[in-house]
């Protein structure tokens, strides 16, 4: 019999720890291998840990809401004598002290190194594989550490690539996860029901504080007269690709905007508290405030200024669908300049958004009516979209804010201006 | 056409040059009456007179500060250096004059100067034969370096660098003078009249700069070389049963960037041969542009097969010497999966 001590995996680039989301094991329990045991949540992306050798669980650390260091013990397994996977190192029980020494500085000890081979996310250190690799996992859009190397030394060689592209598929349907960040809590024979506030509601929760407190908001509305987008919008459905699905008004306004902000640049823009600097981005990365079963996500159309229409609005579907299934990785929903938040039918008349930081404004779409217009002396019945954005007042002042908001309604009130490229001035 | 070797492709180029532009002169030592320690201006003198083919003292300053005086003057001097180890004593000349006339006279003077030099191992020269400090020149902006693998080359790039109205150097792998060479001493030698860039035209024709030759299309790894390492490689490519994509320079400033580049990202390895030493050889400069514009897709890291950072040897020169087997090993080692 020995025990082998399982870690805190490194989860990804500038993780220390990672808040316990659920436990899908407990003391006593059998698992094998890559059976899922633990949901762990970093401050991006729920991470599910699958069991990194088969036993038995003897004791875990950290209960849901707990925040657990890297590289402290997570789970302690017990292996039976005919524990499979020789090459997983278990730890003789006499002698644990010295290899399991925790040191929150967890470089990847012997003891993971099984994990790094099972648990995708467990992988520590850097991912080692060619260049042309490299190029070949981003445009597919594999995720390099997930994939164990076969080369020499543990490289990924193009022939691993390939496997992962083709088992893409049955992986990802595996690891479509249950919703996180529902912990019910003392449901005890009173009254009310107790909701922990963790995972990402907690995120959320700090988020949204942080901003509110720290941010002078600017909140500007504005009413966009939509007509002439809506007959746009009406046309381009029917005549669409055929795989495109519907179009909403979000891609007319993100492609909108991407062209508005070549001349406010001010507005596509990060702030380094730190350093006490305002970062300006000449690449648009759109924010898309997404509603899903567990709470609010942020994905990002990366580039938004170089994609067509039809590229933005498919990548807002392919966004959207992979927040709400829970499948949106880390850097799906990081690195935005800016955010635009729509409720659609529910858009209401008017809002007043916070500001997704450190960007420094947000743009809300309100729900487009019809109504009557006085239009030339008439009334005349016309669609209506309000505009409801906030901006950060240290740094956008109003007057800029104002103007940006004008030039974006010029944009959407003329829809073609939307594809004619920005004339700088001087 | 006619077989040539390349002196004979060289002397041809001369004796072009001497009589279709009355301002090209020739000047080295012993190059005149006696036609060249390699024969290369062989009867040029005879043929054109003593004030167009110079005999020189000892000096090799003294030839290239002459050759640029005369090519400020309206002349078109072709110098040589007896062997590329004796030109350092010119280095100064060719370095803080001739690269920078046009430039320090703001484009009123030029120097169209070639010098033209022996140089690279094989012939069991010792370290005053063997020199292939092509590298050092590369450093000097100004300059043009050249050098040829082959007689058909080496005639028409010659003629290109004399009609160039600025200075080139002139690199001549003397081990390819007589032959095709493929890294294996034991063997015996072969003529150029078996090999078809030892076909030569007569007349007069050009090779421009900066323009690579592709010497055999391959898909699993570039080997980009020059000179003498070109037959090498391909021998070794050869015994290795590697569909390598062989790239010869033939002129490394210009440098043929495109070409390059383009077989690079198509194979997507890359292994570089000199014979001159490694540590900041020319090579190294081809490893960073291959870095810097196919970084995306490089497989695997890029090899360099050099001679080793010693003077080179009077003996074990074949141990010094960059041979087929240790291209090979960079060709294996480059080929790791990836």
């Amino acid at each position: 019999m020995s025990q082998y001590i399982f870690k805190m995996p490194d989860l990804g680039e500038g993780t220390v720890d990672a808040e316990i989301v659920a436990w899908h094991t407990k003391p006593g329990d059998a698992v094998t291998e890559d059976q899922l045991i633990v949901e762990v949540m970093t401050d991006k992306a729920a991470v599910e840990v699958p069991a990194p050798v088969s036993g038995r669980v003897v004791s875990i650390t950290g209960a849901p809401g707990d925040k657990v260091a890297v590289g402290s013990p997570l789970i302690v397994f017990e292996l039976n004598a005919t524990a499979p996977a020789a090459g997983s190192a278990p730890i003789a029980s006499a002698a644990p002290a010295a290899s399991t020494a925790p040191a929150a500085s967890a470089a990847p000890a012997a003891s993971t190194a099984p994990a790094a081979r099972t648990a995708p996310a467990a992988r520590q250190g850097r991912v080692m594989t060619s260049p042309a690799n490299r190029r070949r996992a981003q445009e597919a859009g594999i995720d390099l550490t997930a994939i164990a190397g076969s080369g020499p030394g543990g490289r990924i060689v193009r022939s691993d690539l390939d496997h992962a592209a083709t088992s893409r598929a049955e992986t990802s349907a595996a690891t479509a996860a249950p919703a996180a960040g529902r912990g019910a809590g003392s449901a005890a024979a009173t009254e009310t029901t107790e909701v922990k506030v963790i995972g990402l509601r907690r995120l959320i929760a700090e988020r949204m504080s942080e901003a509110k407190r720290n941010i002078p908001h600017f909140a500007y509305v504005e009413e966009v007269d939509v007509t002439e987008l809506e007959s746009l919008r009406e046309h381009l459905n029917l005549s669409r690709p055929k795989d495109a699905g519907s179009l909403s008004y979000l891609p007319l306004v993100v492609m909108a905007l991407t062209r508005v902000l070549e001349s406010f640049p001010q507005c596509n823009v990060l702030y380094d508290a730190a350093r006490g600097v305002l970062v300006r981005h000449r690449a648009v990365h759109v924010g898309i405030a997404t509603q899903t079963p567990d709470g609010l996500k942020v994905p990002v159309v990366r580039n938004a200024q170089s994609l067509g229409l039809w590229e933005v609005a498919a990548e807002i579907r392919r966004l959207a669908e992979r927040a709400r299934t829970n499948k949106a990785g880390r850097e799906e929903l990081a690195g935005s300049t800016i955010t635009v938040t729509s409720l659609g039918k529910l858009g209401g008349i008017a809002s007043t958004p916070i500001i997704n930081a450190p960007e420094v404004a947000i743009i809300g779409l309100n729900k487009a009516v019809e109504r009557p217009v006085v239009h030339k002396g008439s009334v005349v019945v016309r669609r209506i979209m309000n505009l409801s954005s906030s901006f950060d007042h240290r740094f956008v002042d109003g007057y800029d804010a104002a103007a940006m908001i004008q030039a974006l309604k010029e944009r959407l009130e003329h829809p073609a201006t939307i594809f004619i490229p920005t004339v700088t001035s001087p | 056409m006619a077989n040539m070797n390349m002196i004979q492709a060289l002397n041809s180029a001369m004796d072009i040059m001497l009589g279709r532009d009355p301002a090209v002169v020739l000047m080295g030592e012993d190059i005149g009456y006696f036609g060249g320690v390699f024969r290369a201006t062989e009867g040029l003198q005879r043929k054109y007179g003593e004030h167009r083919v110079l005999d020189t003292p000892i000096a090799e300053g003294g030839i290239v500060a002459t050759a640029i005086g005369m090519s400020i003057n309206g002349l078109r001097p072709v110098a040589e250096i007896q062997f590329a180890d004796y030109i350092y004593p010119g280095f100064d000349q060719i370095c803080s004059e001739l690269a920078r006339i046009r430039y320090r006279s703001a484009g009123d003077f030029f120097a169209p100067v070639t010098i033209r030099t022996p140089c690279g191992g094989g012939i069991r020269g010792g370290q005053t034969h063997s020199q292939s400090p092509e590298g050092i020149f590369t450093h000097v902006s100004g300059l043009k370096v050249v050098m040829p693998s082959n007689p058909f080359d080496a005639k028409g790039l010659l003629i290109t660098s004399i009609e160039d109205d600025d200075p080139v150097v002139f690199f001549e792998p003397k081990r390819l003078y007589n032959g095709p060479f493929d890294g294996d001493p034991t063997k015996p030698a072969v003529p150029w009249s078996a090999h078809p860039k030892g076909q030569v035209d007569e007349g007069y024709y050009k090779v421009p700069l900066g323009k690579a030759d592709i010497v055999r299309r391959g898909s699993d790894v570039t080997i980009i070389t020059y000179g003498t390492m070109v037959f090498v490689a391909a021998a070794a490519a050869a015994a290795a049963n590697v569909d390598a994509e062989i790239i010869d320079l033939r002129s490394l400033v210009p440098l043929d960037v495109d070409a390059i580049c383009t077989s690079v990202k198509k194979t997507g390895r890359c292994v570089v041969c000199h014979e001159a030493t490694r540590f900041s050889g020319f090579g190294a400069e081809i490893l960073s542009i291959v870095q810097e514009e196919c970084f995306w897709d490089l497989e695997a890291p890029i090899q360099r097969v050099t001679g080793w950072d010693t003077p080179y040897p009077h003996a074990f020169e074949w141990e010094y010497f960059p041979g087929q087997a240790r291209v090979g090993r960079a060709l294996k080692s480059v080929l790791e999966p990836a």
